[in-house]
């Protein structure tokens, strides 16, 4: 009996996808293990102790990077996700016309373009306006940021929009809704996972930026990734990987919320 | 005269496209749609009756003409400043509101006060036979329930007018007779004028006040079901509705009313000539097969035309007959109704005759 083709039963299929598993999460297991080291490097495994997350804790400069961070990934993801909406809707709800594949190409540009090349032009750039504004705060970096997330909140966005029965929109209209309610009371309860989706991809990105960060951020300005490498350029200690482990389960909690919230929508 | 029409299309004409793409939807349309009626648009898919609906609802303008809702031209107006509410042909709930929600919804956003909502929705739920369902999710309950779900959700707001759009294209065999008499029992009690859209011209005939035909975004005929089918205006409206034979021929003389035509196919034949007709060239009779009849052959005073009949097929309520015409290549075909206890008067392959009266068949020009 002839049976379908499954990928599944081809010969070697397991043994690549365990190989696969294996190369991406061996690291990452061997990190998190090393975290509790209680030795004072990573050459020997001395036995578990939880020092070097308690040292990470302590260290005022982890805190600090880490605020940071946090500050410019929310500031940077809320403005990135509603740039992105108005972009998704703006994009989705029209009849097509000449010119808007090169709008979709304009908005994903940063997924294009090589990271360093809008880094090195962002630092030339944020340099002249230093020089003339005298302001050395968070907001290049929240600019900086904002500007390359776009593209990763846009695309799930506009994804839930194009799989959106637009009639419902029509209903709304047809029912008395102004074009703002229509958006209020029935595009945005329904386009909400999607929003949530692109917030969260925008929020985890700008959290994990070094290459532009690196460039535009003024001194004493280090976030968690540009504090890390610079720790690592000297020496290595479990702190890293306790540093990491924790980074590793805030990203894990962020995934298990988005879970959560988008299987209680319809 | 205004006072009596709920809608009126004055020459409205929409175009899609430009340049050399450009085609008519609608092509210079004009209707009027009384008050309290039930209003069917009826025509085949592409003839642009869905078009007209969304130009009456606000989400289509159009090129050149008029709209007139209650003495003033809407057709600039968008959708949700018209007194018009639609069932969709999907329905379109609101899949993150209750049944009870998706009703109270055009009541909310008019800014009525809540508790007059809720005893709207409460009226509506009602009204469509759904009290008990008020809670549920739109996606937790049947087809049919959605169906009547989308009609209270349109009517709550009380609208001067209703366009549904083929709403019961969805539903299967049985529920869609059923939603038929609902709909007519609806439009009855609430007395608002109902725009019917459907390629089912059953459909139309059952449930209609009038009908419009339309084909190629021209309205053929606007007339009642009876009139459209026992005189509809052009050979289109009489191939669309209904079976029909269509013979051509020309005209030989006039008499009372009365054409004598000459065809190829079934010699000369009687047929009524509609009132301001020019009684002159190549014309179509049409003829419907239960206006006809099977007689004997032999009898040529009694028949019209005579040919060999070719098929009997028996549907319980009615027999048709197939009979192959004079001509070798018409078919021709009868309806007659079964009584009890008939006995078979002919057989597949005996010679027959064909009668008609003569105010059964009209005269169409070609």
């Amino acid at each position: 009996m002839a049976r379908r083709f499954s990928v599944q039963r081809q010969t070697g299929f397991a043994t690549i996808a365990i190989i696969c598993f294996f190369a991406l999460y061996l690291p990452i297991v061997v990190l998190v293990f090393y975290a509790f080291n209680s030795a004072d490097s990573l050459s020997s495994f001395q036995g578990l102790s939880l020092r070097w997350f308690a040292r990470a804790f302590e260290n005022r400069q982890v805190i600090d990077a880490s605020i940071r961070s946090l500050q410019i990934a929310g500031v940077a993801a809320t403005a990135a996700t509603i740039a992105a909406t108005m972009a998704a809707i703006a994009t989705t709800r029209t009849e097509p016309y000449r010119g808007l594949t090169l709008k979709y190409a304009f908005i994903n540009q940063p997924l294009m373009v090589p990271e360093i090349v809008t880094a090195v032009a962002l630092l030339i750039f944020f340099a002249r306006i230093k020089i003339w504004t005298g302001y050395n705060g968070l907001g290049y970096l929240i600019a900086a940021h904002t500007a390359f997330c776009v593209p990763f909140a846009y695309l799930p966005i506009r994804a839930r929009l194009e799989n959106m029965d637009s009639t419902l929109e029509k209903a709304a209209a047809d029912l008395y809704a102004t074009p703002w309610n229509a958006f209020r009371y029935v595009t945005l309860p329904l386009l909400w996972p999607g929003i949530l989706a692109g917030f969260m991809l925008a929020f985890v990105i700008s959290l994990d930026d070094v290459v532009i960060t690196e460039f535009v951020k003024s001194a004493g300005q280090d976030t968690l990734p540009t504090y890390m490498l610079g720790q690592i350029r000297r020496t290595i200690t479990p702190e890293m990987n306790a540093i990491s482990a924790l980074f590793l389960l805030l990203s894990i909690c962020v995934v298990i919320v988005f879970f959560v919230v988008n299987r209680k929508r319809v | 005269m205004a006072e009596s029409n709920a809608v009126e299309i004055r020459d409205v004409v929409k175009v899609f496209g430009f340049g050399e793409f450009a085609f008519s939807a609608v092509d210079h349309a004009s209707i009027a749609i009384r008050k309290n009626e039930f209003f069917t648009l009826l025509g085949p898919s592409g003839c642009g009756k869905t078009t007209l609906l969304r130009l009456i609802a606000g989400f289509e303008f159009p090129t050149s003409g008029e709209i007139i809702l209650n003495g003033e031209d809407i057709g600039t107006m968008p959708p949700f400043k018209r007194p018009i509410n639609t069932v969709f042909q999907s329905y379109a709930l609101f899949p993150h509101m209750t049944v009870a929600e998706n009703i109270g919804f055009g009541l909310t956003m008019l800014g009525r006060p809540k508790q007059e909502v809720r005893d709207r929705v409460a009226a509506m739920l009602k009204l469509v036979r759904m009290e008990n369902l008020a809670g549920r999710r739109t996606s937790q309950i049947s087809g049919g329930q959605q169906q009547r779900v989308a009609l209270a959700r349109a009517l709550a707001p009380q609208p001067k007018v209703l366009l549904l759009d083929e709403p019961l294209s969805a539903l299967d065999y049985k529920l869609r007779k059923d939603m038929q008499i609902e709909l007519k029992r609806l439009q009855g009690e609430t007395g608002i004028t109902f725009i019917f859209v459907t390629h089912d011209q059953e459909e139309a005939l059952t449930m209609s006040d009038r009908i419009a035909v339309m084909s190629a975004g021209k309205i053929l005929q606007v007339d009642s079901p009876r009139a459209i089918y026992d005189a509809p205006a052009d050979r289109f409206v009489a191939d669309f509705i209904g079976e029909t034979n269509f013979l051509s021929g020309r005209i030989g003389s006039v008499t009372d009313g009365i054409a004598h035509v000459d065809t190829a196919m079934a010699g000369r034949i009687s047929a009524t000539l509609p009132r301001d007709f020019v009684a002159e060239g190549d014309v179509t009779v049409v003829l419907r097969p239960e206006h006809a009849a099977l007689c004997d052959a032999d009898d040529p005073a009694a028949c019209q035309t005579t040919g060999t009949l070719e098929n009997i097929v028996y549907f319980g309520t009615d027999t048709h007959y197939h009979v192959r015409l004079g001509d070798g290549e018409t078919q021709f075909m009868l309806r007659e109704q079964n009584k009890p206890l008939q006995r078979q008067r002919f057989s597949v392959g005996d010679r027959v005759g064909i009668l008609f009266e003569p105010n059964a068949a009209r005269v169409l020009r070609n």
